[in-house]
């Protein structure tokens, strides 16, 4: 497991910040989150108010394909997937039947997938995209930073690239400064924001 | 007779034998659990009574132990519904209180989150103030809770009793005019309260919450009520059989100084009012009998003895 190489909460209020990094660390150990970031910083201040999360990626999983999870064996006028795992069955049933419709599509066990009268080569079969893990990392890194910042931090703003994000939230309307403050927190984990 | 609040733990093997004993002696039975072999009965016994009731438990494998906090309602206040403070800790600490004998309600507010937006609406003041104390649960920050505390407070008349991040002594400091109990380094996190220290923390709220209420009956005392809050309860019980088919877990639940009847107060406050409870002396003539905020149910303020002249 890749661990996070830098991981600091900033707080004018020592206590307060103490309890924001022990809450960080379980939401994102809850969420399954930790292994995917490389850096983060926050930084609390109640006295404006406002929260920023500013961090870095690890690199994100490539795109799930069929060959990743199942063993492709084309037989006589069908073609027979052994799956290893299930975690990818249902979107992979979903993208087959809209391909090659309910009708051609068996599935006698929960680990084996029949293709009956389809005119899919194998190999190609085996390089059909199932999954795009980014897809729902970030969706859940930002669902994890709404259960971290402060309640009542309502006026968000949040931001995320394949390598980068940040996440800033308060209970006012957020000004100019804030782009620069992003910038300097960016600055203290020695990156450049995007 | 001045009754004291006492739980039973004991086996379902003759627990009626104790039911009848403390019926007998005059006590009131306010809560009864059956969980699987084992029954909890929640109870008031006379104080001069005790001793003989724990050595009858004792000869049947039960346990008598005193609980402060039977016969009250406390409000466990948080700061709203999201998972930012449920399940833990508000959920965490309602739950320790509920063990112990106490009723607790969550109440959470509509808009108790932030610093400058938090507010405190007519409808949650007058919930909370049905209640015999409010448990506060704030966050972590000092700034947060000194600024919306104020907000907050606005028209509680309940004891109030803080938690929250900051230490005792900042809680203590910050908070003007003081509440009645603090409760330093509880404030907002995100796991199963489970350690050794953080029982320890319940502990301690526990023991803050016993301590404000001990010092309310102390008050409560020097005024004695007209009535005892579990008889009332015992003469609703007998005079209105409706209450047996309310499927809340506690029908009436023992305040106090009253009584919550969770039956709707439009169709059964008159015939409450006039249930006689010694003497020609009615519940309406010693106790104010009121909707509740709370749903449509009944609230039973009962009246000091400088108010109605009569203890019955």
């Amino acid at each position: 497991m890749q661990a996070v190489e830098y991981f600091e909460v900033e707080c004018p209020e020592m206590v307060g910040g103490e309890y924001y990094k022990k809450i960080t660390n379980i939401v994102l150990l809850d969420h399954n989150l930790i292994r995917t970031l490389h850096k983060i910083h926050i930084y609390v201040d109640p006295g404006v108010p406002i929260f920023v999360a500013v961090g870095i990626l690890h690199k994100t999983p490539s795109l799930i394909r069929v060959r990743d999870f199942a063993a492709v064996n084309p037989l006589e006028g069908k073609i027979m997937l052994v799956l290893s795992n299930e975690t990818y069955l249902a979107p992979m049933l979903k993208i087959f039947w809209q391909r090659f419709g309910q009708e051609h599509v068996e599935q006698p066990d929960r680990f084996t997938v029949i293709l009956k009268g389809v005119t899919i080569d194998a190999r190609e079969l085996e390089d059909v995209i199932v999954a795009d893990p980014s897809e729902s990392l970030y969706k859940d890194l930002i669902y994890a930073f709404k259960c971290i910042a402060p309640e009542g931090f309502r006026i968000r703003r949040e931001f995320y690239t394949k390598e980068k994000f940040f996440f800033v939230a308060s209970e006012d309307t957020l000004t100019g400064d804030v782009d620069a403050l992003i910038q300097s927190k960016f600055k203290i984990m020695g990156e450049v924001m995007p | 007779m001045i009754l004291v609040p006492v739980t039973y733990n004991g086996g379902v093997y003759r627990h009626n034998e104790i039911m009848d004993f403390i019926e007998d002696i005059g006590g009131y039975i306010v809560q009864k659990h059956i969980l699987a072999s084992d029954v909890v009965l929640l109870c008031f016994v006379p104080k001069d009574d005790v001793e003989l009731l724990r050595s009858i438990a004792k000869s049947m494998g039960g346990e008598v132990v005193d609980s402060p906090l039977v016969g009250t309602e406390i409000a466990v206040v948080s700061m709203s519904l999201e998972i930012h403070h449920l399940p833990h800790p508000s959920c965490d600490i309602a739950e320790y209180l509920r063990r112990l004998g106490a009723k607790s309600n969550m109440v959470s507010l509509a808009r108790g989150v932030g610093k400058r937006i938090a507010a405190l609406n007519d409808e949650e003041r007058d919930v909370i103030n049905e209640h015999d104390l409010a448990v506060y649960l704030m966050g972590n920050f000092e700034k947060c809770i000194d600024y919306k505390m104020p907000n907050l407070r606005r028209g509680i008349e309940a004891p109030i009793v803080i938690c929250g991040g900051p230490n005792k002594e900042t809680l203590q400091r910050i908070i003007n005019p003081p509440v009645d109990g603090y409760v330093g380094n509880v404030g907002r996190f995100m796991h199963r309260t489970k350690e050794s220290e953080e029982f320890t923390k319940l502990d301690e709220i526990i023991s803050e919450i016993t301590r404000v209420l001990e010092k309310k009956r102390i008050g409560d005392a020097k005024d004695p009520l007209s009535v005892s809050p579990a008889r009332l309860m015992d003469l609703i019980k007998e005079n209105v059989p409706k209450i047996h088919q309310v499927t809340s877990p506690t029908p009436l639940t023992v305040q106090m100084a009253g009584l919550r009847v969770k039956l709707p107060y439009d169709t059964f406050a008159s015939e409450i009012r006039n249930i006689e409870i010694e003497d020609s002396v009615k519940i309406g003539d010693v106790s104010n009998v009121t909707p509740s905020r709370m749903r449509d149910y009944i609230l039973i303020r009962i009246l000091p003895f400088s108010d109605t002249n009569v203890v019955v």
